[in-house]
């Protein structure tokens, strides 16, 4: 027998084995100190997926970069000499700053205005050339601003209260060192005014710093409690400690070969140990409470040890085998973090599984004698008289009928809540409601015209192609049309530049702001900005230098992906009411497109990952019983644990968002186990007990309903300190845990007895089956 | 002893070098090589005709192109002098015309004629910052940065792609967009051969160099000039051809009447 294998060199030379355990979690914990952490949200697509491509792109094409977003606001109005005196110091200092762009940046001081020259003509220049001296010039620079349909809405609010400087970076890990400074600045000198950072840089940057935190934090935190609990139900610390050190040697070779293989640690990888603990602790559970109820009557830790691997081998191979497939099938969806998750935390449960079955052994095997003898429980008579946990069996079997109905109406109930799921994410959101990042982002987003981005460009294969004016005007109708989305709070493009070129160089005479209607206006107004002084680098943000592509920037003030798919399906609206001229292609990018893009993909991805392992572990429970209708019936905990818990996700009204999706596989591989453990064993105890199912049931109460009443409470109660963890995501699985363990555990222990009840005792002994 | 005879002998030998070097006792004058240099550079003759061909390439090598005439004729030498550019191409904006009236002293006035509007305006820009017609020169680029706005030290003498030069440091008097200028005077010809501009930081920011000298009428020309951005990897060249020099420009065709019609003795289609 495979288990009595397994157990011969833990029971012969348990030294030897707990040595070599100790050299291998030794050499993976040597790779943490290469650690990488990744919070690019781009990554959630693979760097080769044509979404993310496109972008680079568009980024590319046109010179952008993510921005840093400085804003001020105040209750009065930001246009002062004494804000904008601060607005010019900290706009100075980004100068002294390696890895701001400092050209790009998007400032009063920094930004082209084009202004009317006296004479006629046009002039273009600084917005804000000097800090003004009376709040009446400060005043005309707010009125320049709302002149100006490129800066209206982008650098203040129209009310003048609100005010933003973008800083756009080269890379994300300046922006630790801007906000520092940016602070150091403020702190130094401010009045009533307030100051916010917000855009995707810091967002990373924050997100990031948190993530260390929490996996400093929760892992821990979660482990002590669950050490403490054990401790509660199995009151012997060296004997407790054997499950919680198989804990830690589980997540450390998880954890250590997904650094060593070079692996990027995410936001759903940085929950791995999260995740492993538990699992880890879970057969540990059964063994132990196996040893302790069968130690006396065995006598020697040899045959305890063999009775215990005997008993436990098949449904803790299937309930780590079911486990695994619900967390290998998230490899099936195409988001990389999601994949590297799902295969690290499959690997880590084959880990524990195996070293539950070699290590706690090994450890059993080096205790003093006495340890596990005054661990072990005294009692001679083998159930005679029916525990207190029998009571459950009894109102299960009273009520057997209206239980089942009950549940089954519930499942109907709970299956409308499914389909009421609203899909939705946004990264911002992964922070709680009242941390400075949401706060500055809410501001931000009241004042002016949005702080998520997105790019749309049109583009044409020949060279000067949006020269010709029937392009153009494709491009302003599609803009105009893009304001009335109700999300959109400003778009520009180099529409705007040629308005307002021809409106102030025809001395802003009625009806001249509009778009010119012949080839040579669109060259000659172009030509002339750059004549004008207009920085030719800030007109390659709008129109490549080929002139064959345009960019229109989109702002949005909601980044939920809701939100910005109304705005993309607008536009797909548009240009079915409108076609496309001949040539021209329409191309998305910016973070909010590529993270509806993802979170699609996430979607359907998901819906298959579980369906197909959902038909896996079905196929797998009915080999396990040989029975068709045991199999079905296995199914029924989980089935009613992720009906319930995401009808209650549907009903809730709550955002279903990435780490709700991807905890449907922990919910799969969770919710079965129980389901495992129950049918496996009473199926051994009722051919042992002459198939009398009453009396099956009785032993059934007793220890093994015991074990997983023990893991009901240490798995739920283990993840109470992630109710309070900074960032949702871990809020989360924490909610998740709490409630596959109550659902799945209180379907498993109602109505399993319930059903079973109904059964032939044919179907239950598994006859076919030779006698062990 | 033996040591401070070395050094003695060394000294000796470095002052014998720079004696023989600049061919007097003194350093040379940094601001006079400066004043020389702006005057061959950017008021040869007392007028003058060419045609420019400039290419502006981007850091992906896609290369944008500006055919114009320029026509230009001085005031007064170092002092006043007038500008005048029809355009070629790009296609979409011939016939568009400009003309600067440059004053170092004060602001230059600047008109273009718009052909699609069938008007002349006024244009006018920050000299130092704006880019000329989107490329990597400023107007003051173009026009040259007048010797008097920086203080001039001499710093050294060095081989410049075999041309002896004058490496000459100059600082602005006014705060202004650079900090710092290293220029490479040619001795032979008293041309900029190369200039480089660094920033308060001292980066680099961008970059001068004169590829190609050609005697035209007697005067020496820096026909092929090329100014490039590094840190935006942008390139312009700009290549004069067909120069003229003391043709007799009427001042008259620096007026708004000539930016509408072309005088056609100078510029053929």
């Amino acid at each position: 027998m495979i288990a009595k294998l397994l157990l011969r060199p833990s029971i012969h030379h348990p030294r030897m084995v707990l040595g070599l355990i100790l050299v291998l979690t030794i050499a993976a914990g040597l790779q943490f100190p290469k650690i990488k952490i990744d919070t690019d949200p781009e990554n959630m697509l693979p760097a080769d997926e044509e979404v993310r491509l496109v972008h680079s792109a568009i980024k590319e094409e046109f010179g952008l970069h993510d921005f840093l977003v400085v804003g001020i606001v105040d209750d009065q109005t930001v246009f002062t000499p004494e804000i904008l005196e601060r607005v010019q110091r900290i706009t100075d200092a980004l100068y002294d700053i390696d890895g701001v762009i400092v050209d790009d940046i998007l400032a009063p001081s920094e930004v082209d205005d084009i202004q009317p020259q006296e004479g006629g003509g046009i002039r273009v220049q600084t917005l804000m050339e000097s800090v003004p001296e009376t709040d009446a010039e400060a005043q005309v620079v707010l009125a320049q601003i709302k002149s100006n349909p490129i800066l209206k809405g982008k650098l203040a609010s129209e009310d003048g209260k609100a005010l933003a400087i973008f800083i756009p970076l080269e890379s994300k890990d300046v922006a630790m060192e801007v906000g520092r400074k940016i602070q150091e600045l403020i702190d130094a000198d401010h009045g009533d005014e307030q100051y916010f950072l917000a855009g995707q840089p810091v967002a990373q940057d924050t997100f990031g710093a948190a993530m260390f935190s929490q996996m400093a934090y929760s892992a821990p935190a979660a482990f002590v409690l669950i050490f403490l609990l054990m401790l509660y139900f199995f009151r012997k610390p060296m004997v407790v400690l054997a499950p919680m050190l198989l804990a830690i040697v589980t997540v450390v070779w998880t954890m250590g070969l997904l650094i060593g293989m070079g692996y990027t640690v995410h936001i759903m990888s940085s929950m791995i140990p999260i995740f492993l603990i538990p699992i880890a602790v879970l057969n540990s559970i059964h063994i132990l409470s196996s040893i302790h109820a069968h130690y006396h009557r065995k006598g020697s830790v040899e045959d305890t040890l063999e009775h215990t691997v005997n008993d436990l081998f098949l449904p803790m191979a299937f309930t780590s085998l079911t486990t695994i497939v619900g967390f290998a099938s998230l490899v099936a969806t195409p988001i990389p973090p999601v994949q590297v998750f799902g295969a690290f935390v499959a690997l880590g449960v084959f880990f524990a599984w195996i070293l539950s079955m070699v290590f706690i052994p090994a450890y059993a095997m080096v205790l003093p004698q006495g340890m596990l003898a005054s661990f072990a429980q005294r009692r001679d008579d083998h159930a005679a008289a029916p525990g207190r946990l029998f009571a459950i069996y009894r109102f299960s079997r009273r009520f057997r009928v209206a239980l089942l109905v009950g549940l089954g109406l519930l499942m109907v109930v709970a299956g409308y809540g499914v389909s009421q799921i609203v899909v939705n994410d946004n990264p911002v959101n992964w922070f709680k409601p009242g941390s400075p990042l949401r706060v500055a982002d809410r501001v931000m987003n009241e004042h002016i015209a949005g702080t998520y981005l997105a790019y749309l460009s049109l583009s044409g294969d020949e060279d000067q192609a949006f020269l010709d004016p029937e392009w153009m005007r494709w491009a302003d109708e599609l803009q105009t049309s893009l304001f009335e989305e109700p999300n959109v709070g400003g778009v520009s493009s180099v529409v705007d530049v040629l308005k307002k070129v021809q409106y102030e160089l025809l001395d802003r005479a009625p009806g001249s702001n509009q778009l010119a209607g012949s080839r040579e206006k669109i060259a000659q107004y172009l030509f002339l900005y750059e004549m004008s002084g207009g920085s030719p680098d800030d007109l390659f943000k709008f129109i490549t230098p080929g002139q064959n592509s345009i960019n229109l920037w989109i702002q949005m003030h909601q980044g939920d992906n809701q939100r910005v798919s109304e705005v993309i399906q607008g536009v797909e609206e548009f240009v079915r009411d409108h076609p496309m001229p001949e040539g021209m292609n329409l191309r998305w990018g910016g973070l909010s497109y590529i993270n509806v893009e993802w979170q699609n993909l996430m979607v359907s991805g998901m819906g298959k990952a579980l369906a197909g392992s959902y038909v896996v572990v079905l196929l797998m429970m009915i080999a396990l019983f040989r029975s068709f209708r045991l199999g079905v019936l296995a199914m029924v905990p989980l089935t009613a644990t992720i009906l319930l818990i995401y009808g209650y996700v549907g009903f809730s009204g709550r955002n279903y968002d990435m780490p709700i999706a991807v905890l449907s596989s922990l919910s799969l591989g969770l919710s079965i186990d129980f389901a495992i453990h129950f049918l496996q064993r009473t199926r051994d105890i009722f051919r042992r007990e002459d198939e009398d199912f009453e009396r099956a049931m009785i032993v059934f109460f007793d220890e093994p309903a015991n074990a997983l009443l023990r893991n009901i409470v240490v798995i739920a109660l283990g993840f109470l300190p992630m109710f309070f963890a900074t960032l949702v995501p871990y809020v989360t699985v924490g909610m998740f845990f709490f409630a596959i363990m109550l659902v799945s555990g209180s379907a498993t222990f109602l109505t399993m007895p319930a059903a079973l009840s109904f059964f032939p005792a044919r179907t239950i002994s598994g006859r076919a089956r030779s006698e062990s | 002893m033996k040591r401070s005879f070395v050094l003695f002998l060394m000294m000796i030998v470095v002052s014998g070098v720079g004696v023989a070097g600049i061919a007097g006792a003194q350093t040379p004058d940094a601001t006079e090589l400066m004043k020389t240099a702006h005057l061959n550079m950017y008021y040869p003759g007392d007028d003058g005709v060419a045609k420019v061909d400039m290419r502006i390439t981007d850091k992906r090598g896609k290369t944008r192109t500006r055919k114009f005439v320029i026509l230009r004729k001085d005031w007064e030498e170092g002092g006043e002098q007038r500008y005048y550019v029809y355009f070629f191409e790009p296609n979409d904006v011939r016939r568009t015309t400009f003309m600067a009236w440059k004053n170092p002293d004060a602001d230059d006035s600047r008109w273009i004629y718009i052909p699609a509007l069938d008007l002349v305006k006024p244009i006018s820009a920050n000299d130092k910052k704006s880019s000329f017609v989107g490329s990597d020169f400023s107007y003051e680029d173009v026009s040259g940065r007048p010797w008097t706005d920086d203080v001039h030290t001499f710093l050294k003498e060095e081989e410049l792609d075999g041309h002896p030069t004058y490496v000459i440091e100059s600082k602005p008097k006014k705060k202004d967009y650079f900090a710092r200028k290293l220029t490479w005077i040619d001795k032979d010809s008293s041309l900029i051969l190369r200039e480089e501009y660094y920033d308060s930081k001292d980066r680099l920011q961008k970059v001068f160099e004169t590829l190609e000298i050609k005697v035209i009428d007697g005067i020496t020309t820096a026909v092929k000039r090329r100014m490039s951005t590094p840190k935006k990897k942008n390139v312009t060249e700009l290549s004069f051809g067909d120069i003229s020099y003391n043709v007799g420009i009427d001042a008259k065709v620096f007026s708004e009447r000539f930016l509408k019609s072309p005088p056609r003795e100078y510029i053929q289609e």
